[in-house]
Parts: C-alpha cells; sequence; structure tokens
C-alpha cells in the first residue's frame, strides 16, 4: 500500500516510472485546446483521459462518472501548473481513488530533462543525454579530465550546471550544432554564465556580442580527441562533433529514425543536395561502429532498453528510410514527398538564436512551446 | 469596455487557477436566473478556462469577456449570466 500513499510527483520520476512500464494512468484536467498541444508521452503508452477541471467544479458526480479509471489505479493528476490537479486530485481522494499529483503541472514538465550516462569505451571521457521529452530534444554534457563541453543546450540550464558540479567538471565549451529552430537555445546564455567559449558555425550568421568559434576543427577537452564536422544540409551551418573516433553528435543531420529537413529554409532542393552530400561522403567514412547521438527523436520508439535514444551508423545506414536512397534525385524525391508546413513559430525562434531578435521573458516561454518538427520523416 | 452591467462583481484577482472557477461557481449559485455575475480575474488561464466551464455550464451563461489594462497590468474580466 506504500505506493499508493504517495500524493505528488516530480516530472522526473514521473517519466522514468512510465518508462519503467509502470501501471500509471494520467487525468489530464487541462482545457481540451491545451491538452491538443501536447501531451505527456514516455517510452509506454500511457492511457490517459483529459476532462478538464472545471467539470469537476460544476458537477462532481458528473465529472466522476466519465472517469474510466478505477480506485485500484494510480492516477496521475496533470494541469497546467499543478494548482487545478491538485484540487481535482484531493476532490477524488476524498471519494476513495489514489490520485497523485504533478508538481508544477506541465510547466515543469516542458522544462525537465531525463539524464542517461552513455556507456564509453574509455574511462577518459564521459557522456552524458539530456532528454527533454517535452521537445522530444536532446544535449550532451562530454566530460574529460576536468572539463566539459556541452552540446545543443535547451533553455533550462540549471541543470547542466547541476550536473557539472556534481562531477566537479569546469564548462569550458559550449556548441549547437546549428541554428535550433524549434527550441529557444540555451547556449548564448550558457557560455554566458560559465565564461566557455561558444562554438557556433561561422556561416550561421550570429549577431550576438559574444565571440563565436565557427570554424570547423578540434576542441581542446582533457585527453578526449572532439572534432568539429561541417555536415550542412538540414541548414548551411550544421556542424556534427565526433568524439574519440567512437561518438558521433549529429544534430540535425540524421536522426535514429528519419533525417534533419532540409527544407525549413525555403530552399528545398539544394540543401537536399549539401544533406546527401554529407550523408554520402562525409559521412560516408565513418565506420558502422559509430554512436550515432542525434539532438532530436520522432517518436519514444527510438527509445533503447538502457532509456538511451542512439543508434549506430550500421544500424542507421540499414533501418534509416532516409538513408536509403540509391542516388542524388531519389534522396530528393524522398525529401520532397515528407515535406510539410513549418510552424509559424520557427523563423522567429530561428532570429531569437542568432540574436538578431530579442524577445521578452513571456514570448521566449511561448516559442519554446511546440513540439519540434524537424525530422524529414515523422513516424509518429 | 462592456456595456453589460453586473448584479455582482467578484474580485478574483491574484488567485490561481482553478480558485476563480471555484469562486465564480459560488457566488453564481446564490443569483437568481437573468442576474449577471461580473469576475475579474489576473490569471491569463481563466479566459479560456471561463469558456470551456461555459460550454458546459448548466447554470453558467457567458455573454462576454474582455482584457483591460490596468496599473501595468492585465485584468481579465468575464460576464456570466445565471441560467
Amino acid at each position: 500500500m506504500s505506493l499508493s500513499q504517495q500524493t505528488e510527483i516530480e516530472a522526473r520520476e514521473l517519466y522514468a516510472r512510465l518508462n519503467r512500464g509502470e501501471p500509471l494512468v494520467i487525468l489530464d484536467v487541462r482545457h481540451a485546446d491545451e491538452y491538443k498541444l501536447g501531451a505527456i508521452e514516455a517510452r509506454v503508452a500511457v492511457p490517459q483521459l483529459n476532462l478538464p477541471y472545471f467539470a469537476f467544479i460544476e458537477d462532481e458526480d458528473e465529472a466522476l462518472a466519465q472517469i474510466p479509471f478505477t480506485r485500484e489505479q494510480d492516477i496521475v493528476v496533470v494541469c497546467a501548473k499543478g494548482g487545478s490537479s491538485e484540487f481535482v486530485a484531493e476532490l477524488m481522494r476524498d471519494k476513495g481513488y489514489r490520485t497523485i499529483n504533478l508538481i508544477g503541472g506541465m510547466r515543469d514538465w516542458k522544462d525537465f530533462y531525463a539524464l542517461e550516462d552513455l556507456i564509453t569505451p574509455s574511462p577518459d571521457f564521459q557522456i552524458v543525454q539530456f532528454n527533454r521529452p517535452a521537445k522530444a530534444s536532446l544535449s550532451y554534457l562530454i566530460a574529460s579530465q576536468g572539463d566539459a563541453l556541452v552540446v545543443d543546450p535547451n533553455r533550462n540550464l540549471q541543470p547542466y550546471l547541476d550536473e557539472a558540479k556534481r562531477r566537479g567538471l569546469t564548462i569550458r565549451h559550449v556548441m549547437d550544432t546549428h541554428v535550433h529552430a524549434d527550441y529557444v537555445s540555451g547556449g548564448v546564455a550558457l557560455s554566458r554564465a560559465t565564461g566557455a567559449t561558444y562554438h557556433l558555425s561561422g556561416t550561421c550568421g550570429f549577431e550576438g556580442e559574444l565571440a563565436t568559434d565557427g570554424k570547423p576543427g578540434s576542441i581542446p577537452l582533457g585527453s578526449t580527441a572532439v572534432r568539429k564536422i561541417a555536415t550542412p544540409g538540414h541548414t548551411p551551418g550544421s556542424m556534427s562533433l565526433l568524439v574519440n573516433e567512437t561518438f558521433l553528435l549529429t544534430g540535425d543531420t540524421v536522426f535514429v529514425r528519419g533525417v534533419g529537413r532540409p527544407d525549413l529554409g525555403g530552399q528545398a532542393e539544394p540543401w537536399a543536395k549539401q544533406l546527401y552530400q554529407t550523408l554520402t561522403v562525409t559521412l560516408g567514412d565513418l565506420s558502422d561502429e559509430t554512436v550515432v547521438l542525434p539532438a532530436h527523436y520522432s517518436c519514444h520508439k527510438e527509445m533503447r532498453d538502457d532509456f538511451t535514444i542512439s543508434g549506430t551508423l550500421g544500424e542507421i545506414r540499414r533501418e534509416n528510410e532516409g538513408m536509403q536512397a540509391a542516388s542524388e534525385e531519389e534522396f530528393i524525391a524522398y525529401i520532397k514527398r515528407n515535406m510539410r508546413p513549418s510552424p509559424e513559430t520557427y523563423a522567429r525562434i530561428r532570429q531569437v538564436n542568432l540574436a538578431v531578435l530579442r524577445v521578452d521573458e513571456t514570448e521566449l516561454e511561448e516559442l519554446d512551446l511546440g513540439k519540434n518538427e524537424c525530422a524529414a520523416s515523422q513516424t509518429r | 469596455m462592456s456595456t453589460i452591467s453586473e448584479t455582482k462583481t467578484l474580485d478574483a484577482q491574484g488567485l490561481k487557477c482553478p480558485m476563480p472557477i471555484v469562486k465564480a461557481k459560488k457566488e453564481l449559485d446564490t443569483l437568481s436566473a437573468g442576474e449577471i455575475l461580473k469576475v475579474v480575474a489576473t490569471d491569463k488561464g481563466s479566459v479560456l478556462d471561463f469558456q470551456g466551464w461555459a460550454k458546459t455550464a448548466k447554470t453558467a451563461k457567458l455573454l462576454d469577456q474582455e482584457t483591460v489594462s490596468e496599473g501595468g497590468r492585465e485584468l481579465y474580466v468575464h460576464y456570466i449570466e445565471r441560467v
């Protein structure tokens, strides 16, 4: 009965328990329009019902009659900020239900990262994957001999700072693999906060005051070989990062499933040609054993049994549909078949990330809300 | 400004979700059919939530909503008729 006594849960714990396949169910009490914009997802499909909290205020019995869950189930109640869900959770608990309130609601859910260590072949370096489920985005902390490099940080900086501190690391480098269009980057802010060198390709058009290191080449990090490689296609300035000749952080160039959309800049064909060159020639020399660590996933089916999202180049060459084209023409045709409108916010997010545009905190939060649409194919 | 004349005003400033609707429902239950409750809230989420509630509510009809800037902050005003 100990589990049934739990009355609240943090986003990170909820995600971990859902991923482990624990039989939780979700009652989302937000307005239907908010629910449609994004709900809780994890590795295992979770039964959920959207029934707005005001239905409970209007007619408690009628609302309770609509709930398909039983008093024997652990019901996680979710709302925007945690207030209404607490109200509903308490009301249901009084009726004998086992309800658990998600602390901070979706506001906390959209900003938390699940951290997973990757297994590296050498004790000289470590890689931590930061998975932000609300955006299906992945960022990384690479450590070697007390030095750290953070790649593609999202807006919530504290977890990177905390993890570096916990491991006794100094963040010396921060890199954005490209100008993100789907989330507000934490790159510049993290560089400022730590004094780290900021890496972003010189061809991106960054206009901030911060000095950037924009050229391909090696990044000094402890005893580990780290090399930036130009991998244009998703954007002309996209770079990948090869760590210890073993791990390839690809940004949005290639994912476990699908490849980065080359059509977001309105020049689908020339960028698709660049991407084809990158995938077949630039990355063509790397061995099948190279482990690809992308900046996104398209669905939780990509998550491995150890809760990381990764794939070897061999697996990706065999199974990723974006890698199956036999010629440039076939590849361009594949890209064009999968083209769809890009979200309206993307142009604005890109400008914010290039420091061309400054917006207030409220707008930053709104821009950062939607899901990513960066993969050429959505397997969802 | 709305031209609706309210019977009663509920000050829900500073209240966070779900309290504006909890209190509005309670106040509305004290009114007679045809009387109007004006709710003044500072919670932005109340705009969508009052719409959603009114859609399913048996005794409430949302007549109008407006946003008023006052003293550097936004007030979200809802007019609800008891039916």
